[in-house]
């Protein structure tokens, strides 16, 4: 693992303090992964085997509604956490789809590793507890947004916090998550500052 | 109306084929009296099903190999497909509606399965493992579907040449077929419960 791909690591799990040697096997569990562009990471009616950092590439997570249209639910990118949570800590086949919009490279561990963290380290708890509050406070927000906004302000809103990375996937994926239609989002997009 | 809309993905596709390949995985801890059983005289067991889904795969293995050789690899999205109004008839006659077959026909000759009245565990690990040959690589066909592009010659369906599909379709009627089956399993093990 390089230095790029360790402080990657490191930022995500910021306030869990190992020794080197702990730090070192820590390194150890995670594995390196590459996905093509337009990769299924997981497929939904799968079970989701890993927990992941995203090093390169962005990802999207979506479901099939019943016309069999994509609704995209978020998207993973550079120094995030990406995969099926709910499959993953549950092990129930997933419900979501998880695809490499760009090619992608991610680092895995896997949930046997994954959850011998918290027996071994208790300081993986307090991490737990932050990481998942932000989840769930991104969620919300995300949620009240969808009920209460405007498409003009959602795109607002979101193309004001979106990474770069982001602006640069298929429109459609965009649209989707703001839940407008392709042609709204591209007339937004040729309307409206930001 | 359903039909009008109907969109085929690759994505919608394999998520089915997920869980049908999954609820066939469960079947096998069932004991060998319970996959021999049959509701009546001329009715078709467990087994037979699944060896009639393997016979039904095994007409399409080299017209959807030979179709997929021939297709140019595509960097765009992955397909989607609506299907035109005579296929989407045939189509839609082999999906279940809910828990029910409507339609329901007599099988023809070559479509029979020939297995003994009564199997040994062999032949019983035989039948799954043609039945999980089959619909994994029709799974495959499918993932490397969403890497080309999605011009080509119609197959001629087992039908016969009344019916040509495109891949998208013949991959739908497939799954719908053995979707079709799979409700057909349920009521043969409720029927051996009752």
């Amino acid at each position: 693992m390089d230095t790029a791909q360790h402080t990657i690591l490191k930022n995500l799990f910021k306030g869990i303090s190992l020794s080197d040697a702990e730090e070192k096997s820590f390194i150890e569990l995670w594995k390196a992964c590459c996905f093509k562009q337009n990769e299924l990471i997981t497929e939904a009616g799968r079970m989701e085997k890993y927990f992941y950092v995203v090093l390169e590439g962005v990802q999207a997570i979506y479901l099939i509604n019943q016309k069999g249209e994509k609704v995209v639910l978020g998207f993973s990118y550079v120094g995030s956490p990406s995969g099926v949570f709910d499959s993953f800590l549950y092990q129930k086949p997933a419900d979501t789809f998880l695809e490499a919009l760009r090619p992608s490279r991610m680092l895995a561990i896997s949930r046997d590793d994954y959850l011998n963290l918290f027996d071994n380290h208790p300081s993986f708890h307090t991490w737990a507890h932050g990481f998942f509050k932000e989840i769930l406070f991104g969620r919300l927000s995300r949620e009240v947004e969808l009920l209460t906004l405007s498409a003009e302000e959602r795109y607002i809103a979101f193309m004001q916090r979106c990474p770069d990375e982001l602006k640069g996937i298929p429109q459609k994926y965009l649209a989707s998550y703001l839940n407008m239609t392709p042609e709204t989002f591209s007339r937004l997009r040729r309307s409206i500052l930001y | 109306m359903v039909m009008v809309k109907l969109l085929l993905t690759p994505e919608n596709q394999l998520q089915r084929l997920n869980h049908l390949l999954h609820a066939v995985e469960t079947l096998k801890e069932k004991d060998t009296t319970t996959l021999n059983h049959r509701p009546n005289e001329n009715a078709w067991n467990v087994l037979e099903v699944l060896e009639h889904l393997s016979i039904a795969y095994a007409m399409y293995d080299k017209k959807i190999e030979t179709a997929l050789n021939q297709l140019h690899t595509s960097n765009e999205e992955p397909w989607a497909f609506r299907p035109r109004f005579w296929n989407r008839f045939v189509i839609e006659g082999q999906r279940p509606k809910g828990n029910k077959r409507p339609f329901k026909m007599k099988t023809l000759k070559k479509f029979e399965p020939q297995l003994e009245k009564e199997l040994t565990p062999a032949a019983v690990e035989n039948v799954f493992e043609n039945f999980q040959k089959s619909y994994s690589k029709l799974k495959a066909s499918i993932l490397v579907s969403r890497n080309k592009e999605m011009n080509h010659k119609r197959i001629t369906s087992a039908i016969g040449p009344i019916v040509k599909f495109h891949l998208p379709e013949a991959f739908e009627f497939l799954i719908c077929h053995a979707e079709r089956h799979k409700i057909q399993i349920d009521e043969i093990l409720s029927s051996h419960k009752g």
